[in-house]
């Protein structure tokens, strides 16, 4: 018993039973987070972090398929795959950023209105946003392929008010990759800015019409700092995503005016040039968190908590 | 009721009054939340709204502030037609019940938010800010986030930010329901204090009728969407005048009986006085009533002359400390609550037989 209270100095003689049972008692409750922690750790580290030092490995070898590929410090794969690419990662960019911020102008109105004006419709509101989601992905954006044929009403009606030219089309631009990217991810956006709005506790806003805001302002004095962990989140989740996609441009887009996402699809699966193609996955990493990281500290949620 | 009238007039009677609601009525959907209130109230005064929930107090309040428009009547401010306006068009403010602090503004931004909203110079408004969380004793703090304040610390905070725009009517919508009791009984004085300082209307909702008469110099006590007595707390503690307010503010026992000038024959035929006060009245049913601490307990032979007194057997006794809580049953059943103050050691044990007796101007009259 002496010997086991040994370890902790302020164990003392009179209690040194009671004494000891609290310290392991205490090192158990220290010990819990940690272990609740390793599931999630274990599987982050077998399924991300290996294959991501794979990879990493990967995008510094030479060789061909063929012959097959060596480690060889090969930082070349970087310099000639964006030399080469660099146009598809711009476009990229562009489009999803695009996307993002349509996806942001069509979400928050929408998230507000469910939130504020949904009464008791809101969860089935909430639902019918979410619907598109219950049909597969490669489904909802051939559906788009539908809707923006050149024989369809949508290119129908902008050619006959003039917005594009007699023979223009939709499909195959960049405006119907954007528009499509706009609408596969527009639950992301709309759902945590909505979650964001919901928390709002109405008297808020009436405090702020109390204290001469007219709606206008009370809205951005109050409602929009207030849901802007909401936009950070739904922007993050449409952005990111979006710039990876390959499915919108590849369906409705036009083969010239691939995305990097459709680049490494090709590379990894049917050129099979992996070092190549895992130059260009980390190469799209680190100008997605170049992107991400000034923006989250510019429009931090930290000063949100408390 | 002349009392109230006395110092309305003290005012001046040219001075338009703060607040005049008249002929109100709010319906939502079937259900009449007001029902044709007329309310007037006076400049500089604590004025309370006291009433269970759902006799539409709040709904009042929020008429004034205009976060609800009446579905008839009008509303007075100073003088001046409001009926319609937006809250942001209104020279009041409101302390809301859950406070509505911005909790991503700091204090100081809170308190500052009415004054940028007017485009105060920015100078004028850091030096009235600081005079605010002096007035509310909240300075130093105002770098914090309300989250990282005490629920009395955000309350000041949410009185200051209603306060430093020097609005002509202060509503208050249940400010210290979320409060401790403790806390509740320093922050009334708190409120009284700050009131006395700024010299403004305050209106006052709350179910808490000991808040109400600790605060108030009127109160208005309302019962179904209606204003079932007006007056000051003294007065309407006195003379209730109806059931509901007898029993809402304060306990009260209440006897049937049978009126006859200015005697009231209760059910054993024991006789009543009424007061001077109420000697001209139809005769025929009446229901009387009488405040448990101004009762008092004697053996059933020795009530006093010129008293009023019923017998009674005791039923249930309790020592509370400062007094002693007698739970009575009058031969005809009735139950009857007497608070006698512990000033000598005669108790009545229960089941002995009492007189209860009290002096007939302590009588009043409910409908």
């Amino acid at each position: 018993m002496t010997k086991d209270a040994a370890g902790p100095p302020t164990a003392t003689p009179p209690g040194a039973g009671q004494a000891a049972g609290a310290a392991s008692s205490k090192s158990k409750r220290k010990r819990v987070p940690y272990l609740l922690l390793l599931p999630g750790g274990i599987w982050l580290i077998l399924f991300y972090v290996i294959p991501m030092i794979q990879l990493a490995g990967v995008s510094l070898q030479e060789g061909s398929f063929q012959t097959g590929y060596e480690f060889t410090w090969a930082w070349q794969n970087y310099t000639s795959a964006f030399t080469a690419f660099g146009e598809h990662f711009v476009r990229s960019i562009l489009y999803a950023g695009t996307a993002t911020l349509l996806a942001l102008l069509i979400g928050y109105p929408l998230a507000y209105a469910i939130a504020f004006r949904g009464g008791r419709y809101r969860n089935l509101l909430l639902i019918l946003v979410l619907m598109p989601f219950l049909t597969p992905f490669l489904l909802r954006t051939l559906a788009w392929k539908v809707i923006l044929a050149d024989s369809g009403w949508v290119v129908g009606v902008l050619q006959s008010i003039g917005i594009i030219a007699e023979n223009g089309r939709l499909l195959a631009t960049g405006w119907a990759v954007v528009a499509g990217i706009t609408y596969n991810f527009l639950a992301f956006m709309t759902l945590p800015i909505y979650v964001s709005l919901e928390k709002i506790d109405p008297s808020l806003i009436e405090a702020a019409q109390d204290l001469y805001s007219n709606p206008r302002t009370a809205f951005r004095k109050v409602t929009l700092p207030l849901s802007r962990a909401g936009i950070v989140a739904g922007t993050l989740l449409t952005l990111i995503p979006a710039s990876g996609d390959f499915v919108n441009a590849q369906l409705l887009g036009n083969p010239q005016q691939l995305m990097i996402g459709n680049v490494i699809d090709s590379r990894f699966l049917r050129i099979v040039d992996y070092p190549t193609a895992a130059a260009l996955s980390f190469t799209l990493m680190v100008a997605i968190l170049l992107i991400v990281i000034p923006y989250v500290r510019a429009v931090g949620t930290e000063d949100l908590v408390a | 009721m002349p009392e109230v009238r006395d110092r309305d007039a003290a005012g001046g009677s040219e001075e338009p009054l703060a607040v005049a609601l008249s002929g109100v009525t709010k319906r939502f959907g079937d259900v009449v939340a007001v029902d044709n209130i007329t309310l007037e109230i006076g400049e500089n005064r604590f004025y309370a709204l006291l009433g269970p929930s759902g006799c539409g107090k709040t709904t009042t309040l929020r008429m004034i502030g205009g976060f609800e428009d009446p579905d008839s009547g009008s509303i007075r401010l100073h003088g001046e037609d409001v009926t319609g306006l937006k809250p942001y068009q209104r020279p009041v403010n409101t302390v809301f019940q859950s406070y509505a602090l911005f909790p991503h503004l700091d204090i100081f931004e809170n308190v500052a938010f009415g004054l940028r909203r007017k485009k105060v110079p920015g100078a004028e408004v850091t030096q009235r800010v600081g005079e605010m969380l002096d007035l509310v004793q909240l300075v130093g703090m105002d770098k914090r986030k309300p989250g990282q304040l005490s629920g009395g610390q955000r309350q000041r905070v949410a009185l200051a930010r209603a306060l430093i725009n020097h609005p002509r009517v202060l509503l208050l919508d249940e400010p210290l329901g979320a409060l401790d009791l403790k806390l509740r009984k320093e922050m009334q004085i708190e409120l009284k204090r700050i009131q006395n300082e700024v010299g403004i209307t305050f209106v006052h909702v709350t179910h808490d009728q000991e808040e109400a008469m600790t605060m108030a110099d009127t109160i208005a006590v309302m019962n179904e969407g209606r204003i079932e007595r007006l007056g000051g707390p003294t007065e309407i503690y006195e003379d209730p005048r109806s059931a509901f307010v007898a029993g809402f503010l304060g306990a009260s026992n209440l006897m049937k009986g049978d009126r006859k000038g200015t005697a009231v024959t209760l059910r054993d035929s024991s006789t009543i006085a009424l007061p001077e006060g109420l000697a001209f009245g139809p005769d025929g049913p009446i229901q009387l009533g009488v405040r448990p601490e101004k009762m008092s307990l004697v053996a059933t032979e020795a009530a006093p002359v010129g008293a009023n007194s019923i017998l009674a057997s005791v039923v249930d006794v309790s020592f509370i400390g400062v007094s002693t809580h007698y739970l009575l049953r009058t031969s005809w059943g009735t139950e009857v609550v007497v608070v006698v103050q512990n000033l000598d050691d005669e108790r009545h044990a229960a089941g002995s037989s009492v007189a209860a007796t009290w002096l007939p101007q302590h009588t009043f009259v409910v409908s």
